[in-house]
């Protein structure tokens, strides 16, 4: 098993009479990318802020790489970046100034640091005007520059996809891809979308009214994304799987009159084809839910808060 | 040590970038050019005097001025420290040095009224600001201690102070000179003080004077540092320390007959009631008691502030 970045050890925060978070504990590992997950109001941010030192914890422990961060503080920290909730920066200041700012407040950070930083998340042509002046996209990628940084061990990000354009949630998700695969980051990336993180994502906790109720373990990896879940219902069913194996070297399941597999996009009018050629009737084809998704929903059900 | 330095830089960078602190000093320097044209306009400024003749010229202008007061009961009360002034010259034989850029600077010492309410501004927001701005997550998330950071933004509201004091001093030592010229470099002057009239250095007059308001301006501007981080709210707190540096005199008068009166911060902040000459505000207190009462309510106040910001959740807005 991987190294631990990360440990929360039955972690509660209480806000005033309210038991927000009533006892959390899981591992992140070195490498990974852990999505925390959750409806409106579960207790994500919290957690994070906990996590971040910006909440004092009720009970329990936060470990970053060995270090509490109630006895520990400093060292603890040093090793986290984040960004919670909007990245809210200086509006007076331009990009560049806001970045020397936190780049001040940590021994070590060169301006070729800050540079890297800006080029990784795109924002060199902004980096002359105020912040006051940017989209929520651009703020959010100033955000993630920031808690970049001083090449944390953990990497903390809250909603970080709020407000990007697609071509702008690709771009971070393959970088944040490359920082723990590459970099060996830890990074935590919560989210109220479970298709959005899904796709990035080694494995999945799913936090419910301050309770983790799962952490799931994502088996597709981003190689294998363009691969479908097809359903078919289809008779002969035996016959149908043969043909594809035979044709296409796909292992499909059966579960009552449907078969299930996977296929790539742009195989399925071929391999339909094929079927029909062979005498299969075809009653419907349909893309299947990813396992996963039907799992959350089962867990938290869909649109709930509280 | 490096990093300590380097926060108060930040500090200062926010400061100074801001638009709202380059109007304060535009507003200061306006004002003081614009004193600068109404003493010159002012006719009975006389820039030098003749090295035989200034004899007869301090003769010739007590005449005037008893002239004056003869026709306008009204002048008496400014005329007569005038001619008490012109007669000590007379007397000692000391030729007056004449109106320059020192007389200028030590008569802009009420300025400094207005360096107390924008440093109470800007301690004001320093840290309700951040809270405001939102920045105060990213700010808190950094392996540096809160109560370093807390530090480092009041040092920065002293040395803001600091500054605008030494800007409202030099333009005014500018300003001074482009009108009047310089009365040499260690000026003396005679002046109407409480203990009878005195030959005095200029540049000492202007440290006492401006010194003994620094005291009520660092009072109220880290009582305004303090509204500013319990209650996060920086209209709050400049309203508050506002309020308290105009009625505090008044407070101290409406509970004068009060046993603990003298315990107000308000009694404590007039240093000068101890010079010579001068009657302290309370019978009974004594230098020594109003500077322990200013540190106990300095301490009070940094406490405050530092417990709260220390144990604060930040948790939404
Ligand atoms: N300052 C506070 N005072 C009282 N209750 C709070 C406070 N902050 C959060 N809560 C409560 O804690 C719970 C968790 O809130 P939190 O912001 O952590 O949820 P979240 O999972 O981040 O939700 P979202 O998806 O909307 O961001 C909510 O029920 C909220 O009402
Ligand atoms: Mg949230």
């Amino acid at each position: 098993m991987a190294e631990t970045a990360m440990e929360l050890i039955n972690v509660k925060k209480t806000i005033g009479s309210k038991e927000v978070i009533k006892g959390l504990s899981f591992a992140i590992h070195k490498g990974e990318v852990f999505g925390f997950i959750g409806p409106n109001g579960a207790g994500k941010t919290t957690t994070i802020r906990m996590m971040a030192g910006l909440m004092k914890l009720s009970d329990g422990d936060v470990r970053i790489l060995e270090k509490s961060i109630k006895s520990d503080y400093k060292e603890a920290i040093r090793e986290v970046g984040a960004i919670v909730e909007n990245p809210e920066m200086y509006p007076f200041m331009t990009g560049l100034q806001n970045l020397s700012h936190y780049a001040r407040m940590i021994p070590g950070i060169t301006k070729e640091r800050i540079q890297e930083v800006i080029s990784v998340v795109g924002l060199e042509k902004a980096m002359k005007e105020k912040v006051g002046k940017y989209s929520l996209g651009m703020r959010q990628r100033l955000g993630i520059a920031q808690a970049l940084l001083h090449n944390p061990s953990v990497l903390i990000l809250d909603e970080p996809t709020n407000g990007l354009d697609p071509a702008g949630i690709r771009e971070i998700r393959m970088y944040i891809r490359k920082l723990a695969t590459e970099k060996n980051v830890a990074v935590i990336i919560s989210s109220h979308l479970l298709s959005e993180i899904e796709l990035m994502c080694d494995r999945i906790g799913v936090i419910k009214n301050g309770e983790l109720v799962t952490v799931q373990q994502v088996n597709e990896r981003a190689g294998q994304k363009n691969l479908k879940q097809v359903q078919m219902e289809v008779s002969p069913v035996n016959q149908a799987i043969k043909l594809l194996k035979t044709h296409y070297h796909i292992d499909a399941v059966q579960t009552e009159a449907f078969l299930r597999f996977q296929s790539k996009k742009e195989n399925i009018p071929a391999l339909i084809q094929t079927l029909a050629a062979n005498g299969i009737s075809i009653y419907q084809v349909g893309a299947a839910k990813g396992s996963l998704e039907d799992k959350f929903f089962d867990l938290i059900g869909e649109n709930t808060i509280g | 040590m490096g990093n300590f330095f380097n926060l108060i830089h930040n500090e200062l960078t926010k400061i100074y970038i801001q638009k709202a602190t380059w109007v304060m000093y535009t507003i200061l320097a306006v004002v003081i050019i614009g004193a600068g044209i109404i003493v010159n306009t002012a006719d009975d400024i006389k820039v030098s005097y003749g090295e035989d003749t200034w004899r007869a010229e301090l003769q010739e202008e007590n005449e005037q001025l008893t002239t004056e007061m003869e026709g306008e009961e009204f002048l008496e009360s400014i005329n007569s420290p005038l001619i008490e002034r012109n007669n000590y010259y007379l007397e000692n034989d000391i030729q007056p040095a004449g109106y320059g850029a020192w007389n200028f600077v030590m008569e802009n010492s009420m300025l400094l009224s207005l360096v107390s309410l924008f440093t109470i501004i800007v301690a004001a927001g320093i840290v309700a600001n951040e809270f405001r701005w939102g920045t105060i997550k990213l700010l808190l998330i950094r392996p540096i201690s809160r109560t370093r950071i807390l530090a480092s933004k009041y040092i920065s509201v002293l040395l803001f102070a600091l500054f605008t004091l030494l800007f409202v001093l030099i333009w005014s030592w500018i300003i001074g000179a482009i009108f009047f010229g310089i009365e040499g470099w260690n000026p003396y002057t005679v002046l109407n003080k409480s203990s009878g009239v005195e030959y005095v250095s200029i540049i000492s007059e202007i440290i006492s004077d401006y010194g003994y308001q620094l005291v009520n301006l660092i009072m109220m501007a880290t009582f305004a540092f303090m509204v500013s981080s319990v209650f996060r709210n920086s209209a709050l707190a400049v309203g508050t320390s506002i309020f308290l540096m105009m009625a505090g005199k008044s407070i101290v008068a409406f509970f004068s007959d009060r046993a603990w009166a003298k315990y107000i911060l308000f009694a404590n902040t007039d240093l000068s009631q101890y010079t010579n000459g001068n009657e302290p505000l309370i019978e009974g207190m004594s230098l020594s008691f109003s500077i322990t009462v200013l540190l106990v309510y300095f301490v009070l106040f940094l406490a405050a502030s530092w417990g709260v910001f220390k144990q604060r959740d930040i948790a939404g807005h």
